[in-house]
């Protein structure tokens, strides 16, 4: 029961609940997953899930299954016994496996986690698949774009329940966000200004320098793509799912320019996708300053949103957006004046006044009171396990899912070529504005 | 301190100088308002610009005419 009210909540705080089925499933048609109808004929079930790689994330994962009723943890398999030793408090029963294919052999699980290194996203994944086992992925989908849509057709022939770790596409300030961009609440949106900011050096402590490439596996190319898939991926989903369309191109730059500690991957790099009629969302993540933190700037002609933050604003400075009201003739005749005065000064263009940011209270697009509880991810697992027993794969996750890690895959390919690249048609899915092209009819 | 006598004629001349610049500062208003487009009601709500105009011509008018008279007398006292 209380699970339920908290679902509910959920549902009203991103305003899914007084909506027509028709107006919430068209735009976002994975929520279908979380609709009371769908839920209550499920309970009862139980999904039965083998957990890979239970790391730092696999056990964040493991806290929120162990919150559904319709699921338990059943299977283990990490290499790292520190690892499986903290996962065993969490779900003391699951039987322990250091194989991941011997995991996937026991016929008593119905689906699995995968929570490894980048590397290991891919052959784990269509092995999973393959088995016959329905599979929640961690961002990023995979190593590179190839394997991307290799693991994409997987899913399709396979016609298992896919899901990656995007969980912003279940977070009611983004959901409400979306709902009010795609409104035309914000006017055309216009560009996408992306980034993620850090003070730190993403490395764990390790004990012995053997388990280096182990723990801190981030910092290698060999097993991961650094900056681009850890956080890039998840705001730039957050870019095309605003826009609605996805990008054409991507050119970037980046390098290692103040953690010279032996790592591989950049520190500081950024990226600008653009869209064939000029607009772009742009990415950019330094891991040596942290002011700016982190947050996804949409921006229309009528108005900005920031969904991190959960605010936005209206260009005209108004509460509503409507028209600010013009200063008295009278007034508006004085600037005048001051303008003509001073423009004539010797030392001064017509720009000599700083266009710096206008400082807009701005609204809240929760509402003032909401208090953050969930960032999605607790919904987006229980959608998935949703899914699951009704062995319904929602609509577009799949798609959102891969592009967010495609796109950046081909981010970190144009940053290492230093090229401005195309998105290659022959990887392209028949997505929003995107058609698929063999390779042979080129 | 000397007394001061201020006369009815200067009162009357302080008065309609107020008045003319007043009706200036009115006549700025309105131009204003054909100018940017903005309501007429604006004769109205903006009278305290006005009222600051006012005072503003009414202090630079004076301004000028102390230096004009200053000037005036100057060359008065020399000649006697
Ligand atoms: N969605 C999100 O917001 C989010 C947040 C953090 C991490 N992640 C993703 O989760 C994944 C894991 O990240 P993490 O921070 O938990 O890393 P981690 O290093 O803490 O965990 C990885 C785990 O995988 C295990 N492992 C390595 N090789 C293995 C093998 N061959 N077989 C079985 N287990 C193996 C490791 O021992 C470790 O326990 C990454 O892909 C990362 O991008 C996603």
């Amino acid at each position: 029961m209380e699970k339920d009210l908290s679902r509910r909540d959920f549902l009203k705080n991103a305003g899914l609940i007084g909506l027509g089925a028709g107006t919430l499933l068209s735009s976002v048609p994975w929520m279908s997953a979380l609709a009371q109808e769908n839920t209550s004929k499920t309970v009862g079930e139980k999904v039965r899930i083998g957990i890979i790689g239970p790391g730092s994330r696999g056990r964040f994962l493991m806290n929120f299954i162990k919150k559904n009723s319709k699921a338990e943890i059943v299977a283990l398999c990490d290499i790292y016994q520190p690892s499986i030793d903290e996962a065993l408090k969490i779900a003391p029963k699951a039987k322990v496996y250091d194989d991941y294919r011997k995991l996937l052999e026991d016929k008593n699980i119905d689906a699995v986690f995968i929570t490894t290194p980048l590397y290991l996203h891919y052959p784990m994944a269509m092995d999973a698949l393959d088995a016959g086992k329905d599979l929640y992925l961690e961002k990023s989908m995979a190593y590179n774009v190839a394997q991307c849509f290799d693991l994409y057709q997987k899913y399709k022939s396979t016609g298992r329940i896919f899901f990656v770790g995007q969980q912003r596409l279940f977070d009611p300030r983004y959901l409400k966000a979306m709902e009010m961009i795609h409104e035309g609440r914000f006017g055309e949106i216009q560009a996408v200004r992306t980034f993620w900011f850090r003070n730190g050096s993403w490395r764990n402590k390790v004990s012995d320098p053997s388990l280096e490439r182990l723990r801190n596996w981030r910092l290698y190319k060999e097993y991961s793509r650094g900056l681009l898939t850890e956080l890039g991926g998840h705001l730039l989903q957050v870019g095309t799912w605003a826009m609605q369309k996805l990008p054409e191109q991507v050119m970037g730059a980046g390098g290692i320019t103040f953690w010279k500690d032996g790592r591989e991957v950049w520190d500081n790099v950024s990226c600008i996708f653009s869209m064939d009629d000029g607009r772009r969302i742009t990415y950019e993540s330094v891991i040596s300053n942290k002011f700016y933190g982190l947050e996804e700037q949409i921006m229309g002609n009528l108005g900005t949103v920031e969904p991190e933050k959960g605010m936005y604003y209206y260009e005209s400075g108004t509460k509503d957006g409507s028209p600010a009201k013009p200063a008295p003739g009278f007034m508006q005749m004085m600037t005048d004046v001051q303008n003509r005065i001073f423009e004539k000064l010797p030392f001064a263009g017509t720009s000599w006044e700083p266009e710096v940011a206008k400082d807009v209270k701005g609204n809240y697009i929760m509402g003032e009171d909401y208090k953050i509880t969930t960032d999605g991810t607790q919904e987006a697992i229980n959608a998935f396990i949703e899914s699951v027993i009704t062995q319904k794969q929602p609509e577009r996750i799949a798609e959102e899912c891969y592009y967010a890690s495609a796109m950046v895959l081909l981010g970190y390919d144009a940053v290492e070529q230093g090229k401005i690249l195309t998105f290659p048609h022959e990887y392209r899915l028949n997505y929003l504005n995107h058609k698929h092209q063999a390779k042979q009819t080129l | 301190m000397k007394e001061t006598v201020i006369t009815v004629r200067r009162k009357k001349i302080e008065i309609w100088t107020l008045v003319v610049c007043f009706v200036i500062a009115n006549l700025v208003n309105v131009y204003a308002i054909q100018k940017f487009d903005t309501p007429w009601n604006e004769l109205f709500w903006s009278l305290g610009y006005v009222v600051t105009t006012t005072v503003v011509i009414y202090c630079i008018w004076s301004v000028i005419r102390l230096v004009v008279y200053g000037i005036i007398g100057l060359f008065r006292k020399k000649r006697r």
